[in-house]
């Protein structure tokens, strides 16, 4: 790997995330997964399978679900991205978080912070999803602890408080 | 070992001739990323051989999807999400867009695009035996020029294409000739989302009194690339579907496909299955031609009506007296869908005191009498569609009734929502929600909900 050594330049970054513009310096390669998580610290966002198969990494990117670890983070300029840490404000929590906590949607909490994105994603074009729609909107994300059903709940109940307003 | 970011180099030019000028100035340097969900669990798991990536991601004349009156052109970046969404693949395409809603999760069809699903050649790919079946052509492009070439011979062995190194997918075209056909996409797989077919079919088939006339079946998972039956469509061709034909056509499915043992299934399972596919798919082509035979009766005999009277035959199906006669104005009209889409049409442009008359003629939620003016047919329609709700407790029901009146009060017309398959407390959950909106968020729920309605009307009025 003699190339390795000398390595590409780093480049800049710049991109909204959580509604504040970072500017960071990196290489065009690395993930957007790994650039939350080292660069800016928001560690919320994890890392599960690293192929776009466990949806563990899941943010939003300009209102669309996405896969961090599948976003080489020069594809992210100049783009607003949301993560699990831009979803409470004021530390009142935001509908989806309440409901998964009162449903008990959560348990080892890897998978939670995907699961409360993609269910944000899909109760922003489904405000009243039914159960077939909630399954369908979260089949990219994995749980291994909950079986799933009280996660199913959880979406329902915030589409029933209204999760987007 | 994981890559290292440092070794690779990423380019993202702002437009198509940028990055075609690249790839022709160093042919076969650089590998195109679209969204990645190829490209960089390859790199990720260490095993890209490329060093230099240029993004091709969002390009603006990639992600266009040109309609025109014979041909739908789709940017080779359109993402799964996009063929999901557009209203003329759903209608025309739908092997396209029902194969996009189970490749992946939702995050992977945000970003996973056509283009790239083609490139990357998998034999296994969910959306292209649709392309196959539907005759696609490729449009390639490079700094030279384009060329177009049928997708049927594109893949030229396992994960081999006919893709130049410094050439690029612009965009997939297929002709708008499908709209008589039954189409039919089955996967088999551990489960649909983020799992890899065992074997994936996709099938079009097209009745002639009673025999079929055409017929495109092709399966992915089966063979090196995806594969056309061309042996099994030879079989059934020009015959009517019997049990003598089932088996038949079973047989040579099973004989025509070259499948593998792997991790996923064994060689004789998915011979097996795309087998059953097949009967499967003959099957529901048998009665959809029996449902689309007696549709054919009903369209033919009201085509000749004259025009006041095919209205009035029409009416009860909506309720507005300008549809009816705009619908009437349409024919002939030769089937389901194109009077499904001539539905559509007419209701969306109609002015809002025509929406108003089609709300008016139904009964509101829970009462089971239809207005005194409203035609026998579409009150006895009402009493079906509302069929779950005289089923409900008595506490939902006054419930119900509590937020009927809340809604009239409010918005000074009845409240409307497509009723069918729905229960009481189903139905109350929307009509809260719905109580929130504004008079003109509400007004176009209530139209689209009327729009399917008329849909199911139509339907049940093609099958009388």
């Amino acid at each position: 790997m003699s190339q390795s050594s000398q390595g590409r330049a780093k480049c800049e970054i710049s991109f909204t995330v959580n509604g504040t513009l970072e500017t960071v310096h990196v290489h065009a390669m690395d993930r957007l997964l790994d650039v939350l998580r080292h660069e800016l610290g928001l560690i919320g966002t994890k890392e599960g399978c690293g192929e776009g198969e466990c949806g563990s990494c899941s943010v939003l990117i300009d209102g669309m679900l996405v896969n961090s670890c599948l976003i080489p983070v020069l594809q992210a300029n100049g783009t607003k991205v949301i993560t699990i840490e831009g979803l409470a404000t004021d530390g009142r929590l935001q509908v989806l978080q309440q409901a998964f906590l009162d449903c008990g949607g959560a348990q080892c909490g890897i998978c939670t912070p995907g699961m409360i994105l993609a269910s944000l994603h899909l109760l922003k074009k489904t405000p009243q999803p039914t159960l077939d729609e909630i399954r369908e909107g979260l089949s990219g994300n994995l749980c291994r602890c909950t079986g799933y059903m009280q996660i199913f709940d959880a979406v329902a109940e915030a589409a029933q408080r209204g999760a987007t307003t | 070992m994981r890559a290292l970011p440092a070794d690779y180099e990423l380019v993202a030019p702002r437009t198509l001739p940028d990055v075609l000028s690249l790839l022709a100035r160093e042919p076969g340097a650089w590998l195109p990323i679209a969204g990645g969900t190829d490209v960089m669990v390859q790199y990720s798991a260490g095993k890209l051989l490329a060093r230099k990536l240029v993004s091709i991601w969002n390009l603006p004349e990639l992600r266009r999807i040109e309609v025109s009156a014979d041909e739908i052109k789709i940017g080779a970046g359109c993402t799964y999400t996009d063929l999901r969404e557009h209203k003329v693949i759903i209608r025309e395409f739908s092997l396209l867009s029902s194969s996009a809603s189970w490749t992946g999760g939702i995050a992977n069809q945000n970003r996973g695009t056509i283009g790239g699903n083609i490139v990357n050649a998998s034999p296994a790919a969910d959306s292209l035996p649709a392309l196959m079946v539907y005759g696609a052509e490729l449009l390639l492009v490079s700094a030279r020029g384009e060329r177009r070439v049928p997708y049927a011979n594109f893949h030229i062995g396992y994960r081999k294409t006919q893709l130049a190194p410094e050439e690029l997918i612009r965009a997939i075209c297929l002709k708008r000739q499908f709209s008589g056909y039954y189409a039919h996409a089955r996967k088999v797989g551990a489960r649909n989302a983020q799992a890899i077919a065992k074997v994936c079919l996709a099938s079009l088939g097209h009745l002639v009194g009673g025999m079929v006339d055409d017929v495109r079946l092709a399966v992915g998972s089966v063979a090196p690339a995806p594969l056309r039956l061309s042996e099994t469509e030879r079989i059934i061709k020009g015959k009517p579907i019997d049990p003598q034909l089932m088996q038949l056509a079973k047989g040579a499915a099973a004989a025509e496909v070259r499948p593998i043992d792997d991790i996923r299934s064994s060689a004789r399972y998915r011979a097996a299955v795309t087998a059953n596919l097949v009967g499967e798919f003959l099957e529901q082509l048998n009665t959809y031609g029996a449902r689309s035979e007696n549709s054919q009766k009903v369209l033919a005999r009201w085509n000749d009506l004259p025009p006041d009277k095919a209205a009035e035959e029409i009416l009860p199906c909506c309720g507005s007296k300008a549809w009816a006669s705009e619908m009437a104005a349409h024919r002939p009209i030769l089937n389901e869908a194109a009077l499904l889409a001539a539905s559509d049409q007419d209701w969306n442009i109609l002015p809002e005191s025509d929406w108003l008359e089609a709300f008016r003629s139904h009964p509101r939620i829970g009462d089971l009498h239809a207005p005194a003016s409203a035609p026998p047919q579409s009150a006895a329609w009402s009493s079906a569609e509302q069929q779950k709700v005289g089923a409900a407790g008595e506490d939902v029901k006054a419930a119900l009734d509590a937020g009927n009146r809340d809604y009239e009060q409010k918005f000074n017309r009845i409240f409307i929502v497509c009723a069918t398959g729905k229960s009481a407390p189903q139905i109350l959950e929307i009509l809260r929600r719905r109580l929130q909106n504004d008079e003109k968020t509400e007004l176009h729920e209530a139209a689209e909900q009327q729009r399917q309605i008329a849909h199911l009307r139509l339907k049940k009025w093609l099958s009388s």
